[in-house]
């Protein structure tokens, strides 16, 4: 860990933050992911898809937070509930104008992780997990039984869809714009990575007494990266509503918040390479199988409880031992 | 105001579920300092036995001793295999937090698999005419054995720790483990031990809260939040805080949904972990009791 992090200090100052190749490669996944609807037209398959890419932006999310700011919060589901639910809540009864609650959903989100974060932040282990996971379980019963709010066991349904130029977009539309929230995300956090805030958070959690002595104000830097998340968890959220034009209470429940924390880990701690692919994983895989929804978060828990057990570093590390040996250099922590 | 008494019962009969499962989380934390979160998912498992057993037409004695026996087991096999090897690893108390969590999940979802996701009613031990007390007062016989096994769990695990030396041995195993062996206590044994009672007491409370909610896969999920919540309130070194930290919890969760309104009566678990962790974080019992 600390040989890891060393490593990754000294790689943050040695190299040029985007590299020509770097650029090149993410300029093929953003193209390839944005033509894909060319190709794939089975409606299925495209709402398949989408669920997958929103799943990489709250799984983007969810690992900045695990493994970057070290924090690991269960209260995910509920960001994800309130950005999904403001827009919904907005554009269906009140007749907001669809994009218009974009910013609303986010800052619903970022102010809601505010709130939490000020106290619960300042928890750790089992106690940081109690609290966050009660929070979730409020959220949950919430929007259940706040029928008159969240419109109950069945949700909000006959959201009105997003409109450009007076078309309303659906289907691959809004599978264009569920890639650009994700190239938006992945963006913010890979630029954030290399901040100033992003240095000091990855301090905070490799050393909190040097950190603090270093000047860095700890609490305040893990509340940002926490409402920084929160904002991207939101803005899935409202991809989510606007995709689905329907949203229930399914998106918060505590099977959603273990399903993320176990992608995340699956995909090993802090890599977003191993995030994507584990999103792919077990957002495709189940499916794929023919298995129902809700055994999807039970793939999700056999795999974390092989990977914490036989393989600490996931599928990232996975693929970067592959890669170091292809290259036959030693591994990097590149995430 | 009439109704107040009756309140008073339920909120207390709520009170005894989490106090249950406070207990069943105190016996681990306090000898092995490990926060087991799966604990809710034991309940299930005897509550969910349960109800399939006696569907199958077995004999009541049997099926209640052996669906508690069933589901002890388990909570064992997950300490010998996640548990153990995670903490032989060194793994960080993040890592260990998520393979528990990992437990909870695929037992809960595999007995979804297995015995299906519907709730079924689980029968209780005595018949269910309520006994009149009042006017606008009742109990129902489950409620009293609720009380009853609550109340004995209590007294029993009080006298073990406190009044045997292998119980006393608990407490000094996870302080300092060190000169725990050195002064003869066997670490091992005392684990075992722990996760054993652990997941017994838990065991129990399916059968206590089983017959008042109803046997299903997610029926661990409250409960087993809310346990943990208890005993933060309580006091996490003393058996007495599970108690008190679960009565209250029980107490106020009920009043809140009787006059504000049942929606609100969830935030109370969170608002009172965030006022004690902050303002009073060893709980409500202090800590020079834990140690009669």
């Amino acid at each position: 860990m600390k040989a890891a992090a060393d490593q990754e200090v000294r790689r943050l100052l040695d190299r040029p933050s985007w590299p020509a190749r770097r650029v090149a490669v993410w300029a093929a996944i953003v193209a390839v992911l944005l033509l894909a609807p060319l190709v794939v037209t089975n409606g299925y398959h495209l709402t398949l898809a989408t669920n997958v890419i929103v799943t990489m932006i709250l799984t983007f999310s969810l690992n900045f937070v695990i493994g970057r700011i070290g924090l690991f919060s269960l209260s995910h589901a509920a960001f994800l509930g309130v950005g999904g639910y403001v827009a919904a809540i907005l554009a269906q009864r009140h007749g907001v104008e669809p994009w218009l609650t974009l910013p609303l959903a986010m800052a619903a989100s970022m102010a809601i992780a505010g709130l939490i974060g000020v106290p619960v932040l300042r928890l750790r282990g089992f106690f940081l997990a109690v609290a966050t996971l009660a929070f979730t379980l409020f959220a949950d019963v919430f929007a259940r039984q706040a029928t008159d709010i969240t419109g109950g066991a069945y949700g909000i349904t006959n959201i009105p869809p997003l409109t450009l130029f007076g078309l309303p977009l659906r289907g691959p539309w809004m599978y264009e714009v569920a890639v650009l929230a994700l190239l938006l995300s992945a963006l913010v956090l890979e630029n954030v990575r290399l901040s100033r805030l992003g240095r000091a958070i990855l301090a905070a959690r490799d050393n909190e007494a040097a950190a603090a002595a270093a000047g860095i104000d700890i609490p305040r830097t893990q509340l940002a990266g926490y409402v920084l998340s929160a904002a991207i968890t939101g803005l899935a959220g409202w991809v989510y509503s606007f995709f689905h034009l329907t949203l229930n209470p399914f998106v918060l429940s505590l099977d959603i918040t273990f399903l993320w924390l176990f992608i995340v880990l699956v995909g090993g701690l802090g890599s977003m390479r191993g995030a994507a692919l584990a999103s792919i994983l077990l957002g495709v895989g189940p499916e794929m199988l023919g298995f129902a929804a809700a055994q999807q978060v039970l793939t999700a828990g056999v795999l974390v409880l092989l990977v914490v057990l036989l393989f600490p570093r996931g599928l990232g590390g996975l693929v970067e031992d592959i890669e170091a040996r292809w290259r036959r250099r030693p591994a990097t922590g590149d995430g | 105001m009439e109704f107040l008494p009756l309140v008073v019962l339920s909120g207390l009969q709520v009170g005894c579920v989490y106090a249950m499962m406070a207990l069943s989380y105190f016996v681990i934390i306090n000898a092995t300092g490990i926060v087991n979160f799966a604990q809710g998912e034991w309940m299930m498992l005897a509550a969910v036995f349960g109800a399939a057993m006696l569907l199958a037409a077995l004999p009541y004695p049997l099926v209640f001793l052996a669906s508690i026996l069933a589901a002890t087991l388990i909570s064992l096999l997950a300490e010998r295999l996640v548990i153990r090897p995670l903490e032989a690893r060194g793994a960080d108390i993040n890592i260990l937090v998520v393979g528990l969590l990992g437990v909870l999940v695929v037992v809960r979802h595999t007995t979804g698999l297995i015995f299906g996701r519907e709730e079924v009613r689980l029968p209780g031990p005595f018949a269910e005419n309520p006994l009149i007390l009042g006017e606008t007062v009742f109990v129902l016989p489950q409620t009293l054995f609720v009380f009853a096994v609550t109340a004995a769990t209590f007294i029993a695990l009080w006298l073990f720790l406190h009044r045997t030396s292998f119980g006393r041995s608990f407490r000094i195993a996870a302080i300092d483990p060190l000169g725990a062996q050195i002064c003869g206590v066997d670490l091992g044994r005392v684990r075992f031990a722990a996760f054993a009672i652990g997941g017994l007491i838990a065991a129990l409370l399916g059968w206590l809260y089983g017959p008042l909610h109803a046997a299903g896969n997610l029926m661990g999920e409250a409960p087993g939040v809310k346990g943990f919540i208890a005993l933060i309130i309580g006091s996490l070194v003393s058996p007495l805080g599970a108690l008190v930290g679960g009565l209250l919890l029980g107490l106020f969760e009920v009043a809140a949904a009787f006059y504000i309104g049942s929606l609100y009566s969830e935030a109370i678990a969170f608002v009172m972990l965030m006022l004690f962790l902050f303002v009073r974080p060893q709980g409500i019992i202090p800590a020079r009791w834990g140690s009669g």
